[in-house]
């Protein structure tokens, strides 16, 4: 079942790439667009076969493939995957829907389009290690080609610096997987076989480590990150929208799946220093945000700055802090493919993103008035507001990250300040005061421009005010997951004492068994 | 000894007294610029209608109704109309009422001087006896005896508009009529058209009685000698055209500040000076009225606007500067009209009285946005 959402897009793929018929760019993009969205519906129908009160791997495939080396095709879904796996469906129609109806080349272009969802769905759904590496390597063809063909001016430049940052990335992943399998002995890179072994914590530093330096890569960590913005600012707007909504989070989810996974001992000695630099993600990211005119440049460097949110829950890796993260990911996904489509827009209708040059856009009839409300409802969104995914996602961050490191979320709450000031400067130069004459004849915004928006950020006040539906999948996983790292481990190692905050709220990391989303209501009650 | 060339006028808009003199106007000719005037004043006559109507209506009808909930309705209130009314399909009033509490505010002309007179007063008394004798209202006349004359010099401002805009109705549709029937074709014909018709409606009475009772009361009689031109229409174009009230929607002004003059004299916010790109931010009051105008718009003056990168999406926009271009026509027909003497005169000391008159209106003219129309 798992398998079709990674062969059906493929299938699609060749079949829009080699006939001849595809060659008109609105049938392309129809039957693209029918492909993503017959692959949504099935994830649809995957989340009615999936057992939320099972913490493990569901709807599990095996078939052999290259013994020798270790590489079966292995694939499963858990809480932590699932809602991942569902938005790549979702972005991907989002993406093709949003794209230019007579671009260039439209069979290389859809079929690049529909090879990167289903890689990035392969690399969701591994369950052996190689073919992670291989899902993982094979997203960046199809990325890279679709930056460097229909990007920007300095698309070249772009493409390659993304390249060559993530393809290192790739490296070093792989080497830590090969130096998995060659210190453990063990014959093959499924991932539950691997999760057993025995290792010395030394060891573990060092293979973990080297997880963290390639899944920060991707992430992107500071200061591995310089390929994001650049990439981001070269990108066509549906590329934007799949490179911020997921493929950053192929690095925070192979973080969780493969470094907290597999060296739960290693992340405990290690955590504090990701607590730190997802500080320096945070503040990093927004002061340099502040700093920017560009509004792609903008919500780039804003992505910087919130997936330092994830590192952060991540860091503390508790049950709460794990669901945390899953739900500060999707929130993200959202929020910046939203922002992402917004700039779009405005680029598209006015030739410019400049906010020193943009102006007034809010007006009603020779402005863009409902993109920029709904850019004023994305920014809020981002900055936390409460009624939006991103307060719920934020808050949960926050709340469960706290207990254990208090001084680092502190900082991070600092940031979602920041993110107010950036994003607000945005809107005020470039939405409100008067349009001036030379954007007063802007061509017309149609209902097909609006919609893709319209329905993100319909999505993301849903989600907001019935956060359950986002966080219900992933309690189990993310409780056993945060087992991993028992609590008392964690205080003794962190750089600050903890003792009075875990005495103050014990709720939070003792009762691990019972689903982390309730725990964490009943210790918001016991609180007031 | 004086010269018979007269010296090129000095002024800053010394294009523009130049081109007044040798017969052009404000708005430069073209087609498409006669189209826009036209087809624009077609769908203003109209609404003008309804609006003339109902400020008759509620000056002769609503004669001090303490709550007049239905005063937009002319009398006719039915549920079908209630119903439309709450849906806004409707002509909105307001605007009407907004122009008329300009001209009360800012005043001016013989019927601003009338209103303060012992004749009105006496009037009004009478009136005020006939509506509120032997009804409770009659105590809140003994407490405020300025409230309900107050509100009869609001009623007769209702009246006054409604009569000068009853006559630039039907001057708009017959210029329609006439364009129609290929008979206007330049802008200079439009000007002549307004020109000639304000000229002829100059002297028509402004009067306004109401019955109460079955009894007529005469709150302006013909005997007061108030007239079209003089004490409707050059109050209107002063108080509509140039002053209005300090207000655009997008810009907030700080009076404490002194960004608005304490002088209203002073005040430049009128419809000559009005950005038309805010149109439909809240609480810009040509919205109104441009809304009013859409619905009757001319087909061709429909079709020329789809043409736009926008088509519908900035249709009151572009309604709005339509209609500012038309305002300036009319203002030229007002600035001709009101010459001293004869455009073609060859006699030096009318040509620089001419100049002199011409040049005072431009002085007023400095800021608006003459120059956007030149280009537009």
């Amino acid at each position: 079942m798992l398998s079709t959402l990674i062969w059906a897009p493929v299938l699609g793929a060749t079949v829009i790439a080699f006939l001849p018929q595809f060659s008109n760019s609105e049938r392309a993009r129809q039957a693209a667009l029918a492909i993503a969205i017959f692959t949504l519906g099935w994830t649809v129908f995957l989340i009615t076969q999936f057992d939320i009160s099972n913490a493990g791997l569901q709807l599990q495939e095996t078939l052999p493939w290259v013994e020798p080396l270790g590489l079966t095709y292995r694939l499963g879904v858990d809480g932590l995957s699932l809602p991942l796996v569902v938005m790549n469906s979702f972005l991907v129609v989002i993406a093709i829907y949003s794209s230019d109806p007579k671009i260039n080349r439209p069979r290389l272009y859809y079929a690049l389009f529909l090879l990167l969802g289903s890689a990035v769905a392969g690399a969701f759904l591994a369950q052996n290690l190689l073919l992670f590496f291989l899902f993982y390597e094979l997203e960046l063809i199809p990325l890279y080609l679709l930056i460097a063909i229909w990007g920007g001016a300095r698309r070249g430049y772009a493409a390659t610096k993304f390249l060559i940052y993530t393809a290192t990335s790739g490296i070093l992943i792989l080497a830590a997987f090969f130096g998995l399998t060659l210190l453990t002995g063990v014959s093959t890179f499924d991932y539950a076989a691997l999760q057993s072994q025995a290792l010395p914590l030394g060891t573990q530093i060092i293979l973990l480590v080297t997880l963290l330096v390639g899944f920060g890569i991707k992430i992107p960590l500071v200061p591995l990150h310089t390929w994001l913005p650049d990439a981001h600012v070269e990108a066509s707007t549906p590329t934007s929208v799949l490179l911020a909504g997921m493929l950053l989070k192929l690095g925070t989810y192979g973080l969780l799946r493969f470094g907290l996974g597999l060296f739960p001992e290693a992340w405990r000695v290690l955590a504090p220093w990701l607590a730190a630099i997802a500080v320096v993600n945070v503040l990093y990211g927004s002061f340099v945000a502040i700093a920017q005119t560009d509004m792609k440049k903008i919500v780039a460097y804003s992505s910087v700055g919130h997936m330092g949110f994830v590192i952060l829950a991540s860091a503390a890796a508790t049950p709460l802090s794990i669901l945390a993260a899953v739900g500060q990911m999707v929130s993200h996904g959202l929020i910046s493919a939203l922002l992402f489509l917004l700039v779009g827009v405005v680029y598209s209708k006015t030739g410019t993103r400049d906010v020193t040059v943009l102006r007034g856009l809010l007006n009603p009839e020779r402005g863009l008035p409902l993109i920029g409300s709904l850019m004023i409802a994305g920014v809020m969104a981002s900055g936390g507001i409460p009624g939006m995914v991103g307060f719920v996602a934020e808050f949960v961050v926050y709340r469960s990250s706290f207990s254990v490191f208090p001084v680092q979320t502190l900082l991070c709450v600092l940031g979602t300040g920041l993110t107010a000031v950036y994003f607000l400067n945005l809107v005020n130069r470039a939405f409100f005061g008067r349009l001036p004459e030379n954007l007063a004849n802007l061509p017309r915004v149609y209902w097909r421009d609006r919609l893709p928006s319209v329905v993100m950020t319909v999505l993301i006040i849903f989600l907001g005010l019935q956060p359950s539906w986002l966080y219900r999948w992933s309690e189990g996983t993310s409780a056993a997951l945060g087992r991993l790292t028992p609590s008392p481990a964690i205080s003794h190692m962190a750089p600050l004492p903890l003792i009075e905050t875990v005495a103050v709220n014990p709720p939070e990391i003792e009762l691990v068994s019972t689903p982390a989303f309730e725990n964490f209501q009943h210790s918001a009650l016991s609180l007031e | 000894m004086v010269s018979l060339t007269q010296q090129p006028s000095t002024h800053p808009l010394a294009d523009m007294i130049h081109c007044l003199e040798s017969g052009g106007a404000l708005l430069p000719d073209s087609p498409d610029n006669v189209l826009e005037v036209v087809g624009v004043l077609k769908s203003y006559g109209v609404v003008l209608d309804a609006y003339s109507r109902n400020l008759i209506y509620i000056a002769e009808q609503q004669f001090l109704v303490l709550f007049p909930a239905f005063k937009y309705f002319d009398g006719e209130v039915s549920l079908k109309k209630l119903l439309r009314h709450w849906w806004h399909d409707r002509i909105n009033y307001e605007y009407a009422e907004y122009c008329m509490k300009g001209m009360l505010w800012h005043g001016g002309g013989g019927l601003d001087d009338y209103l303060d007179s012992a004749e009105f007063s006496r009037r009004t008394e009478a009136a005020i006896q006939a509506k509120v004798g032997g009804t409770p209202m009659q105590l809140l006349h003994k407490l405020f005896s300025n409230f309900l004359p107050e509100q009869v010099r609001q009623l007769a401002y209702y009246s006054g508009l409604g009569q000068f805009w009853r006559v630039m109705s039907d001057m708009f549709i017959d210029l329609s009529d006439l364009y129609d029937q290929g008979e206007v074709q330049t802008i200079a014909d439009v000007v002549a058209h307004i020109r000639d018709a304000l000229v002829e409606a100059a002297a028509l009475p402004i009067t306004y009685a109401v019955t109460i009772k079955g009894q007529t009361y005469e709150i302006i009689p013909k005997s007061v000698g108030l007239t079209f031109l003089a004490d409707t229409a050059l109050p209107y174009v002063e108080a509509v055209f140039f002053r209005s009230f300090p207000f655009f929607g997008t810009v907030s002004y700080n009076a404490q500040a002194h960004q608005i003059s304490e002088k209203p004299g002073d005040f430049s916010y009128g419809a000559l000076f009005a950005d038309p790109l805010p149109i439909g931010s809240a609480g810009i009051p040509p919205t109104l009225l441009m809304q009013d105008m859409r619905h009757y718009l001319p087909g061709y003056l429909h079709d020329f606007y789809m043409q736009g990168l926008r088509g519908e999406d900035d249709l009151r926009v572009k309604i709005c500067i339509s209609f500012q271009k038309s305002m300036f026509c009319v203002t030229t027909a007002t600035v001709l009209g009101l010459m001293p003497h004869p455009l073609d005169t060859t006699d030096p000391v009318q040509r620089q009285e001419n100049r002199t008159h011409l040049e005072n209106w431009m002085d007023r003219l400095l800021t608006s946005r003459l120059a956007d129309v030149q280009s537009e």
